[in-house]
Formats: structure tokens, C-alpha cells, sequence
């Protein structure tokens, strides 16, 4: 149960009520509101400035308070990635889930993350180090298996990559049982990753060009028997959702 | 903590917990348009504007929205008539919503104007796409989301200023297919239609309001979101109870030890089984001698499935009530389990070896075996001898959840004459009463039952759930206690679909005749044997039923069913719409759809040519009566081939089917077409039993009171219509109140698809007694001399001489004479009040019916196949329905709207799983998909009317057919679409990507 309830103005006054014992960051509120545990306190971040949208250069800056459904709507959003983003959550709840929030708490059927996983997202951390802001930036793919958690700042995606998502789920507004999202840069670079059962999306594939794609989305699969699809099933269909997004690149 | 909540405009400084969600908030400060439905935001009915988008209040501490504009549906509009103020009225949405069908248990309708606010306030013009992303963060079981989205675009077209199409003004022509409304003003208003096809029986006559789309007398309250359900009702020291449910599968209690959580401050109570009677009983809501086993308590030393209760809380709040539960300590004996039916018959685990067990019929507990149906009609063997060929084979079908978004929730206290009271959200008022009775140690007649309005109960609420918690912790403290279901309750400790394998042998002769039909079921009742017996008795009885053979078969025909209702150790199954019979048409119709191939028959001609016709006997109805003695039966109306007619054009069947063309338009995507023919019931003869009482007010409104249950279906709308028709007066002035057992009369509830065919008559019986009435007091008031009325608009003399209260017709709030003079019924009303020889004018009736006509629909789906991945897509369903003459349009459609959706999801995506342990895999509506709005494929309601002659307005049942088509319908569509059977339903992507590798 949350005993106590901050809303800090600065970073610094954020990140010091955050060295506390039993102490969580709130994004949306939409997880952390449920909480049963025993006495946790929650610093909500909606006054820290983290809300803003940039795009600078050939990347996105997405602010960790940024919501889902302002991600969508930004003009600067990769039409993929809003395919990706609708999937991971109804309307309302993107209206209050935070990118940050999302990313620390989803699970491998996130579409959002999976799409992120694929444009080799840069996640931006703050810590306090001797008293002084010290910002860490790790690849998604680092963060990922361990989702550290330190206070995340901002998220950046690539601008000069092409996105592409495809999914095969129970009905057309259901989370995915197979999603693949495959990047790629203008220098050939391709980058795969597949999502849909257990803890996190998997990379399938990072190279210089995309051969191998559909035999690098099967071999991701191998493990990936769960409730809802047998490992054999994803492995073939990562496969053609992995040809699929390349064609739709291409 | 303080906070300041700016609310409406309005701050509101309140002293809270920190961990006070934003919708706790909002409720206890009165704003009860807000509701719950799930702890995770999913259902979204818990819709706030927060800063003018719309959030889950659930979802957001209160202390989250401080600083922020918070709007919730209190401040959109209301009833535009207080009295001696005016206001503004309703908000053009809640005016459309009111005015387009678009609200049935209208637990989300206020979320749903708030998310299309949102939108409004953004977008003026927005497609239909638009709302539907708009309202698809809420979810509504009920409507299929097609009225509330043409509600919306309606409201748009009414702010942004353009002319709306006046619908009282709107020709109708019922003809043929394609016939369109012919004067609306303008091509934008066609996509707002909001009404069905009615194509019209030359039966029917022409009436005031039936036939009707007449607004729910519900409706207005609803929109506004006034504090109408279960959950609304503040009482002073009210508890809150939780419950602990069991970890085990089966298990015994060695020991319990609640006193730590006594202990707890702030808990008021902890019971156990060591602390309330063992009182043997059935939780299923059905009329006495309740029709299957007595197998349940209220709580017991032995828990028999995961989510069984272990023991009651009541404590001042909800988290004090949850920490006490995590306090009692609980020591098992883990017993083996049963997790698969096809292992419960004589296993050596037994799930019920209580001794107090109470068999009913050829239940055998023993044997795990909870009901047992053996029905052989004609001669079977024979009729497999006579056939040229024979199919055999074995179909599976899920378990599923009723998914009402209000969940299950009882509010019990101690009146001021000692009488306890129980304000629940039940289909079945009076079963309560009378079934908790001995749970509680109270005579009937010291317990109420007030039925409330109800958010959505589908069947799940036909079951005598969870109030004797509540009455319980009530009895046992002396204070009003509140249980409210979590939807993680639902899931683990409600009731569901019973799944069932069921293998069907079905005899052919070479010119497509049905020589034999064959059905055994093997099915599971779970834990708890409620409605085992009735449930699969259906399964066979209404789908077996349909197809009787044609020429010597159809005289006599040749029809098997046998089932085996099993106990395993999973969450009990019981009632949900369409109660058994969706079971029996998945195996049924797919299977005849593979003979019709294999054969060469054309799909839909082989069905017509075996299915019954009018004036032949239900060849159930000869064998089988839901445990009770049967009484032979016939069918007097079968519109099944005009449904065919009628799909088939709306849906395009013959430019479609067997168009390989069409069927291939891309290189991996295929499409596919399919139809499944269905029939259902209509009430229990001779057992259902519904009354009502009606009387007449100074003005010459009237009080319908029924002890009907509306759970959002709209009966008391249709009960109304059908009263107001006989009483000659508008829907406006029968004021309808169903259900209290203190004030209304009998009802077996809402079940069965009864209400408007069995209540519907008790109500027109009681309207015509009051109608006779008034008739003998206008003769009189007409007689008199001097002149006491008018003709219409002129003076006249009063009539000469005595007339006959026969002479005497009702229409317009008016009583005519032959002459044309006339007296209101509000003179009448004063004059039988007030006046002379006075006199309460009021009429009681009741009704059971000795007949349970069937409707008939033919179901068409199309779909797309991704004949790489496996996944389907459903993009239209057409529902053709004959349920008699259609009372109400607009709320009958919403029926089949909302009932076809519910049955999309129990083809593609709704299944209820365990694992090895049997803890469930589906707790929530993340892993538990049901349909939202923006996903929808199109649908298509055409009514087909007949004139059933056992009912008054010669209406039979439309409420749990649209449940029984769907899936084979589907199923079908993708065996045209991509040649492979899928004998298991929900067709997922890998079930059908299996089968296409096979």
C-alpha cells in the first residue's frame, strides 16, 4: 500500500526522496495506483519537466514522462511505432501511461518496447553521484534483461531509421502473440526484434543488411512456448512477419 | 493527507489516505457516475476528463490529480424538467445516447460520453473511426458499440448545427432487401441509422407503441449517471467485506486460525466455517425444487477448486479487510485434483464426499458425475441403419466468462423492523430470498430483496452468488457490509460457460435426408453442480431440435442425446446466455457443414430441407423437461426460411459462395463465407412464472410494478410499451419499477429469454384488468348528462342513454365513445380517487406459459484468413432473427448487436484456462480479451416477424439467440476460406495455422 506521497519540482529534490528505502518513481499512476505491498512511497514526477517531445538532429527525444498517446499523436512518431503504441494499450490508458513507466514495467508481449528494441532506443538515466546529477545512457538492449532502477530521464529514438511492425494476435486490437519490428538505417544496417511472450522482446538480429532476417526471427523463438502460442507456431510466423516488415521497408 | 480537487469547476478539499485512488475519491464525494470495473483500467468505466482527456480514475491516486481539471459526467446535462427550475437539459450526447438505443445497462454509458466528449471537443467532424478509437478504452458487453458510435456521430452532426432527421417522420418500407429509408433529409445521416430491418409479418396489426423504438424508461437516469446500481448506496458505518479464497485446487482445512485477524483494528469480523451453520444448498438461481444437486456452503472444511472460499472479512475499509485476510491462518491437506473432465467419471478422487449431499435425478457424486441425461427420441439405431452414410467426429468448446463490466455486488444491512435487506445485482430477486433463507437462518419473510439496476448479468448474475457473504458479515456485526467482486473474483470464484468435448454421428441418406442425429456431451460443471443438469440439457434440447429430417423422419425422427455432466476441480460453470445451447451448435452445425461438403450438397439447401417446420411437435418436448415430466409441444411459427432469405441477400451470399474470384484477392489472404441456422426457447412451460401488478394515479400515469429484472436488456421498457399499449396512454406515463420482493409481485427473473414473452403477458393481463376498469367508469362519466367531454376540439352533449364498457376504446390518454366523445383518463383518475363510488383502479396478474415457442435465426459471418500466420479476421456479421413481432425495435436489435458480439469473442479470442496446478491463466481482461469498440466487424440485424398466437403481441424470445450462431457461422467461413477444419473453438492463429498444415 503507498503510504506517502511526494511531488518533488526539481530532479535533485526527486532523485534525493528516491535514495530513500521503499521508494518508486510514478509515472502514470497506472500500475503503481494498485500497489498492495507494504508501505511504499511514490514520488510522482509530473512537475520535473520531463514531458516535452524534440526532435534534434536525426533522433527523438521522448522525456520519460512523455505519455504513450502524446508519443502517438507527435508528428514526429514513425507511423510503425503508432501501430505499435495503439497495441500496447487502450486509449485512456495511453493518456496516462508514461514511456518511462511503460518500459520499466511491461512484459515481452509490449509492442511499444519491442518496436523500441528494434530502433535501438537510448535509455537516459539519473543517479546521484557524491551529490551531483550524474546521467547514465544505456542501449534498450542493455536495459532491458535488468531494468535498473534508476530514475529514467529520457528516452531517444533514431529519426533516420525505417520502421516497420507487423504482429498476428487473437483479434485485431488484442496484444500480440508474435510482433517483429525491424529497423533500418540507410546504411543497411537492419535490426530485428521480436516480441510477444515472456519477460522482455528479444533481438533477433543486428547486422550490416538484412539477409538471414527470417531464419534469425526463428531461431529468437526457440524458447517461446507459453499459455498463449507454442514456440513452433512463433517460430514460423516471427519468420514471415520478419519477410513482411522487410518488404514493407523495401 | 489534504487534498484540493478542482471537480466541475468545483474545488473540493478532502482529508484522505494516500493511497486513495482518484476514483475512490470521486465516489465518496457523491460523483457516482464514476464506476468501477477492474483494477487495471481495462474495462474503463471508471472514465474521468482529466485536463479535458479521458483517464482511468482507477487507475490515478486521488493525489495524482491535484492542480488538475477533473470532469466527470455530473456535469455534462440533466433532466431538463426540476420542477419549478428549468434547466439546460441533457448534453446533445446524452441526448443521442438517450435517443438512439445506445445505452442497455448504461454502467458505461457515462465513461463512453466522457471519452466521446473528449473527442468532440477536439475533432467536430470526426469519421466513424474516430469514435470508435475514441470510446475503445471503454469496454461495454452489452451494445456491440454500434449505437453508441452512431450516437456519437449523431450528437456531432446535432452540435455542429446541421439538421437532424426527425425519426417519428421517417418512412419505413419493410420490404425488400435493400429498402432503405426513403425521406431522410440528407446521405450524412445514413451512417447514424440506428434501426434494424424489420421485415413485417401480414399479422401484425397496428399498434400505439409496440412495434415501436421507444426510449428506455431508463435511459435518462442512466446517461446521467445517477446513483442507480448496487454499489451507489451510501449507509452509514458501512463494512467491507473480502473474502479468502483457496490456494489449492482440493484440499482439506486441518486448522484455521482467524485470531490474528481479529485482532486487526478496524476489523469487525472474520468467519470461518467453525463460525456459521453448515447448511447444505445450490447456488443456482432457479425455481424450487431447484433442478440439480445440493452440493454448496456457504463455507466448509474442504475447498474444492482454486478461488473457493476459506473465509468472510468485514472490516471499515477495503485495505484493512485485505491485510486481515493475509493474518488468518489457514493449514491444508492437499487432496489430488481434477483438473480434465475427461478424467472426473469414476476417478478414485472424489470431489464431493460430504455427507450431507443431496442427489437430484441421476446425479452420483461417488462418480464425480453431478447429472446425468439420457434422451433417445424415435429410433436411433434404425435410422443409422437406413443411412447411406455416416459422419462421425468430436468438437470442443471453451470455457468462457459472462464478463459483465458492473461486477457481482451486495449490499445487506438490518432494516428498522429487523428484516434484513438485501440490495443486490441479481437476475433472480425472489430465488435470493427464498434460497438464502435457510443459508442464513431466517424465515422468507424476514429477508428483502431490492434489485437495483444492474450493470450487465448475461447469466452470470443468475446464480445466488456471493450476497449470503455479505449477510452473513451483516448478521454476524449488526452493520450494513458492501462485497463487491474484484474482476480477479470473477475470474476465480464466479461462474462461466461449462466447457464440454462432444462428439457427434450423424446418418445421411444420398438425397440429403437425416436419417439419425446423435449428440453425447461431456461436460463440466467444475467444483459445484449449479445448473448442470438444466445447462446440458440444453446443449442437446435446442440444438438437436432443429434438424428433424425430412419426409418419413420429419413425422418420426431420429434423435440421440446423451450427456455426462462431470465435477472436476476448477471454478464452477453456470448459467450464461444461451445456457448450454451455444455448446451444442458449434459441434452441431460445423459438423453438418462438413457433411453438406462431403456430400455435395449446397450448405444452405441440406440444412432447409432437414430443419422443423410449423405445426410439428419439438421432438424434445415429447422426452425431456429440464428434469420435470415433458409435455408434448408444437411449433406454431418458423421463419427460418425467410432469415435465410433475408441473410443471404444482406450479406451477399450468392455472388460470394463458391466465387473463387472473391474468395482470393490477395496472394496470402483469403476469404471465406459461412452461415450456421439456430433456434433457441422461450421461457420453461409450465414452470416460469412471472406477475405484475398495475395501478392507475390522480393524473392517469400508472405504476407498473414487476418483479421482472431488467439487467439492461430493456424488459422494463417493453413491459411498459406493452402495458401502455392496452391502457391507450404514451410509454411516458407507465412508470416501470422492477424488482423489490417487498413491493412487486413474483418473477422467476431474468433467465431463459422469458421476460418479455412471460412477463410481457402478466403485464398486458394486468394492464387489460385495469383497462376494464377504466372502460366501466368512462360508460358511466359518459352517460352522465349534462355534457362532460369533448369531441376533439368541439363542445358536445354528453350520450344519450347507458354505454357498455365494451363500447369503450382506449387510446391517446383518452376513453372513446362510439361518437367520438370522450372523457381523459386523468378525469377518470380523479373521478375514481376523489370523486364518486371511489375506487382504487389496479390490476394483478400473473402468467405461465404452457408453451416455449422458439426463435429462429440464420447466422452468416465473413472473414479473412491469413493463410500464413493462421490469423482471422471477422468483417461482417448478418443476423436474420424470427423472434415473433418485435416490441421495440431499437432494444431489440441492441439484443443481437451485443449478444453477436459476445459470441465473436467465443469464437476467436474468449477462453478460460488452468494450469497443472489449476490456478487460472486468465484473471484479468489483459489476458481475457472480449471485443472493443475499435475492432468491430460490421453488423447486421434484420428482424423477420411472425405472429407467435400464444402471446398477445405475438412475441417470442430474441435475447440469447445471437449467442448461438456466431462461432459455427465463423468457423464455417474460414472452412470456405482456406478448406480446413477447426473443430475446437476459439479459432486462435495457431489452430487454424495448424489445421492448414495438417
Amino acid at each position: 500500500m503507498i503510504t506517502d506521497y511526494f511531488r518533488p519540482q526539481t530532479l535533485d529534490e526527486a532523485l534525493a526522496l528516491l535514495s530513500r528505502p521503499n521508494t518508486l518513481p510514478l509515472g502514470g499512476g497506472t500500475l503503481l495506483s494498485h500497489l498492495q505491498a507494504d508501505s511504499v512511497s511514490v514520488v510522482d514526477l509530473q512537475r520535473l519537466g520531463l514531458d516535452s517531445l524534440r526532435a534534434k538532429g536525426n533522433e527523438l527525444e521522448i522525456g520519460a514522462t512523455v505519455t504513450l498517446q502524446q508519443l502517438l499523436e507527435s508528428e514526429h512518431c514513425p507511423a510503425a511505432l503508432k501501430s505499435a503504441l495503439k497495441l500496447e494499450a487502450p486509449l485512456n490508458l495511453r493518456n496516462s501511461a508514461t514511456v518511462a513507466g511503460t518500459l520499466v514495467s511491461c512484459d515481452g508481449r509490449s509492442s511499444f518496447a519491442t518496436a523500441l528494441l528494434a530502433l535501438d532506443a537510448k535509455i537516459e538515466q539519473a543517479i546521484y553521484d557524491n551529490s551531483i546529477i550524474v546521467y547514465r545512457v544505456s542501449n534498450i538492449g542493455e536495459y532491458m534483461p535488468l531494468r535498473s532502477t534508476k530514475l529514467i530521464t529520457k528516452i531517444t529514438i533514431p529519426l533516420n531509421a525505417k520502421l516497420a511492425f507487423e504482429y498476428v494476435a487473437r483479434t485485431p486490437s488484442d496484444k500480440p502473440i508474435v510482433c517483429a519490428a525491424l529497423a533500418q538505417w540507410g546504411g543497411k544496417r537492419a535490426r530485428l526484434a521480436v516480441g510477444g511472450w515472456g519477460k522482455s522482446p528479444s533481438l533477433a538480429m543486428d547486422g550490416t543488411e538484412a539477409e538471414g532476417l527470417e531464419s534469425a526471427a526463428q531461431n529468437a523463438c526457440h524458447e517461446a512456448t507459453d499459455d498463449w502460442a507454442s514456440a513452433e507456431y512463433r517460430m514460423d510466423v516471427a519468420s514471415t512477419l520478419a519477410k513482411r516488415c522487410l518488404v514493407a521497408l523495401q | 493527507m489534504n487534498l484540493t480537487l478542482h471537480i466541475n469547476g468545483i474545488d473540493h478539499q478532502i482529508e484522505t489516505p494516500v493511497h486513495t485512488t482518484l476514483l475512490s475519491a470521486l465516489r465518496g464525494l457523491g460523483f457516482h457516475g464514476v464506476k468501477f470495473g477492474d483494477e487495471h483500467g481495462l474495462t474503463g468505466v471508471d472514465t474521468v476528463l482529466l485536463d479535458g482527456r479521458p483517464v482511468n480514475a482507477g487507475s490515478l491516486l486521488a493525489a495524482q490529480a491535484e492542480g488538475h481539471k477533473v470532469a466527470t459526467i455530473e456535469a455534462l446535462g440533466e433532466h431538463p424538467e426540476q420542477g419549478w427550475k428549468k434547466t439546460d437539459g441533457l448534453h446533445p450526447l446524452q441526448k443521442a445516447f438517450v435517443e438512439n438505443g445506445a445505452i442497455q445497462c448504461g454502467y458505461c454509458t457515462p465513461a463512453q460520453i466522457l471519452a466521446a466528449k473528449a473527442l468532440l471537443e477536439k475533432n467536430p467532424n470526426p469519421s466513424e473511426a474516430d469514435v470508435r478509437e475514441a470510446i475503445s478504452g471503454v469496454l461495454c458487453r452489452c451494445t456491440g458499440y454500434l449505437k453508441p458510435v452512431q450516437a456519437v456521430l449523431r450528437a456531432a452532426a446535432e452540435m455542429r448545427g446541421e439538421e437532424q432527421v426527425n425519426w417519428e417522420s421517417v418512412h419505413w418500407d419493410l420490404g425488400n432487401r435493400g429498402d432503405q429509408p426513403t425521406n431522410l433529409p440528407t446521405d450524412q445521416f445514413t451512417n447514424v441509422m440506428t434501426r434494424p430491418k424489420v421485415v413485417v409479418t401480414p399479422d401484425k396489426q397496428t399498434w400505439q407503441t409496440v412495434g415501436k423504438p421507444e426510449i428506455k424508461v431508463d435511459a435518462v437516469k442512466l446517461v446521467q449517471g445517477k446513483p442507480a446500481f448496487a454499489a451507489d448506496l451510501e449507509k452509514r458505518g458501512l463494512l467491507h467485506a473480502k473474502v479468502l479464497h483457496s490456494p489449492h485446487a482440493h484440499a482439506r482445512i486441518k486448522r484455521i486460525d482467524a485470531r490474528r485477524a481479529r485482532d486487526l483494528e478496524g476489523v469487525a469480523a472474520v468467519l470461518t466455517w467453525l463460525d456459521i451453520p453448515r447448511v447444505v444448498y445450490s447456488t443456482a438461481g432457479q425455481s424450487d425444487p431447484i433442478p440439480g444437486p445440493l452440493d454448496t456452503f456457504s463455507l466448509d472444511h474442504k475447498v474444492r477448486f482454486v478461488g473457493d472460499r476459506v473465509a468472510f472479512v468485514a472490516a471499515e475499509t477495503p485495505e484493512i479487510a485485505e491485510k486481515a485476510l493475509s493474518l488468518i491462518e489457514v493449514e491444508y491437506e492437499i487432496l489430488p485434483a481434477i483438473l480434465d473432465l475427461r478424467e472426473a467419471l469414476n476417478n478414485p478422487t472424489i470431489i464431493h464426499d460430504e455427507t450431507e449431499y443431496v442427489n437430484f435425478a441421476d446425479s452420483h457424486p461417488a462418480k464425480n458425475l453431478a447429472a446425468e441425461i439420457r434422451i433417445d427420441i424415435g429410433n436411433v439405431d434404425k435410422g443409422f441403419a437406413e443411412a447411406d452414410e455416416i459422419f462421425e467426429a468430436e468438437y470442443i468448446v471453451p470455457k468462457v466468462q459472462q464478463a459483465h463490466i458492473e461486477p457481482h455486488v451486495a449490499v445487506t444491512y438490518w432494516d428498522e423492523d429487523d428484516r434484513l435487506v438485501i440490495r443486490t445485482s441479481t437476475q433472480v430477486p425472489f430465488h435470493v430470498r427464498r434460497m438464502l433463507a435457510p443459508v442464513l437462518g431466517l424465515p422468507i419473510k424476514r429477508i428483502r430483496v431490492i434489485k437495483p439496476r444492474i450493470g450487465g448479468g448475461f447469466g452470470g448474475k443468475q446464480e445466488v452468488l456471493m450476497e449470503d457473504v455479505a449477510a452473513h458479515l451483516t448478521i454476524a456485526t449488526k452493520r450494513p457490509v458492501i462485497y463487491e467482486y474484484t474482476r480477479e473474483e470473477e475470474f476465480i470464484a464466479a461462474r462461466s460457460r461449462h466447457p464440454m468435448r462432444v462428439k457427434m454421428k450423424t446418418g445421411v441418406k444420398k438425397d440429403g435426408t437425416i436419417t439419425a442425429n446423435e449428440m453425447y456431451a461431456l461436460s463440466d460443471t467444475g467444483a459445484y453442480g449449479c445448473h448442470a443438469l438444466t445447462v446440458t440439457g440444453n446443449t442437446g434440447h435446442k440444438s438437436m431440435a432443429l434438424y428433424v429430417g425430412d419426409g418419413e423422419y420429419r413425422k418420426s425422427p431420429n434423435i440421440r442425446f446423451y450427456a455426462d455432466v462431470v465435477y472436476t476441480n476448477t471454478p464452477p460453470a453456470g448459467a450464461f446466455r444461451g445456457y448450454g445451447v451455444p455448446q451444442g451448435y458449434w459441434p452441431l452445425d460445423r459438423h453438418l457443414e462438413k457433411i453438406a461438403r462431403a456430400m455435395g450438397f449446397d450448405p444452405i439447401d441440406f440444412r432447409l430441407k432437414n430443419a422443423i417446420h410449423a405445426g410439428e411437435y419439438h421432438p424434445f418436448s415429447t422426452a425431456w423437461n429440464e428434469g420435470r415430466e415433458p409435455r408434448p409441444e408444437i411449433i406454431h411459427t418458423v421463419g427460418l426460411e425467410q432469415c435465410v432469405a433475408q441473410g443471404k441477400a444482406a450479406i451477399d451470399w450468392d455472388s460470394k459462395f463458391g466465387n473463387e474470384a472473391w474468395h482470393s484477392t490477395q496472394s496470402k489472404i483469403r476469404r471465406g463465407i459461412g452461415i450456421a441456422l439456430v433456434m433457441q426457447g422461450t421461457a420453461i412451460p409450465y414452470l416460469d412464472m412471472g406477475g405484475a401488478s398495475i395501478k392507475m394515479n390522480d393524473d392517469g400515469s400508472f405504476n407498473l410494478l414487476v418483479g421482472a429484472t431488467d439487467l439492461g436488456t430493456g424488459s422494463d421498457t417493453v413491459l411498459a410499451q406493452m402495458a401502455a399499449e392496452v391502457l391507450g396512454v404514451p410509454v411516458d406515463d407507465i412508470l416501470c419499477y422492477s424488482s423489490d420482493t417487498d413491493f412487486t409481485p413474483f418473477d422467476v427473473g431474468a433467465y431463459a429469454s422469458s421476460t418479455t414473452y412471460i412477463s410481457g403477458t402478466a403485464a398486458t393481463k394486468a394492464a387489460q384488468i385495469c383497462a376494464e376498469r377504466i372502460k366501466i367508469r368512462a360508460a358511466k362519466m359518459l352517460s352522465r348528462k349534462p355534457a362532460l367531454s369533448n369531441v376533439e376540439g368541439s363542445k358536445v352533449q354528453g350520450q344519450e342513454g347507458d354505454l357498455r364498457p365494451d363500447d369503450i376504446r382506449l387510446a391517446n390518454r383518452k376513453a372513446f365513445a362510439p361518437d367520438g366523445s370522450f372523457v381523459t383518463l386523468a378525469e377518470i383518475a380523479l373521478d375514481t380517487l376523489h370523486k364518486s363510488e371511489q375506487e382504487q383502479i389496479m390490476g394483478v396478474a400473473s402468467y405461465v406459459s404452457p408453451s416455449s415457442p422458439p426463435p429462429f435465426a440464420a447466422q452468416f459471418a465473413e472473414v479473412t484468413v491469413d493463410t500464413e500466420t493462421g490469423a482471422v479476421t471477422v468483417d461482417k456479421l448478418v443476423m436474420a432473427v424470427d423472434s415473433g413481432i418485435i416490441v421495440n425495435p431499437a432494444t431489440a436489435s441492441g439484443q443481437i448487436e451485443g449478444g453477436m458480439t459476445q459470441a465473436l469473442g467465443y469464437a476467436v479470442c474468449e477462453e478460460m484456462r488452468y494450469d497443472e496446478k489449476g490456478q487460472a491463466i486468465e484473471r484479468d481482461f489483459d489476458r481475457y480479451h472480449i471485443f472493443r469498440a475499435d475492432e468491430m466487424p460490421e453488423l447486421e440485424t434484420i428482424f423477420v416477424e411472425t405472429f407467435e398466437p400464444t402471446h398477445p403481441f405475438g412475441v417470442k424470445a430474441v435475447a440469447e439467440i445471437p449467442m448461438d450462431g456466431v462461432a459455427p457461422a465463423v468457423g464455417n467461413a474460414i472452412l470456405d476460406a482456406v478448406g480446413v477444419n477447426v473443430d475446437e473453438n476459439p479459432v486462435t492463429p495457431e489452430r487454424v495455422w495448424r489445421a492448414m498444415r495438417a
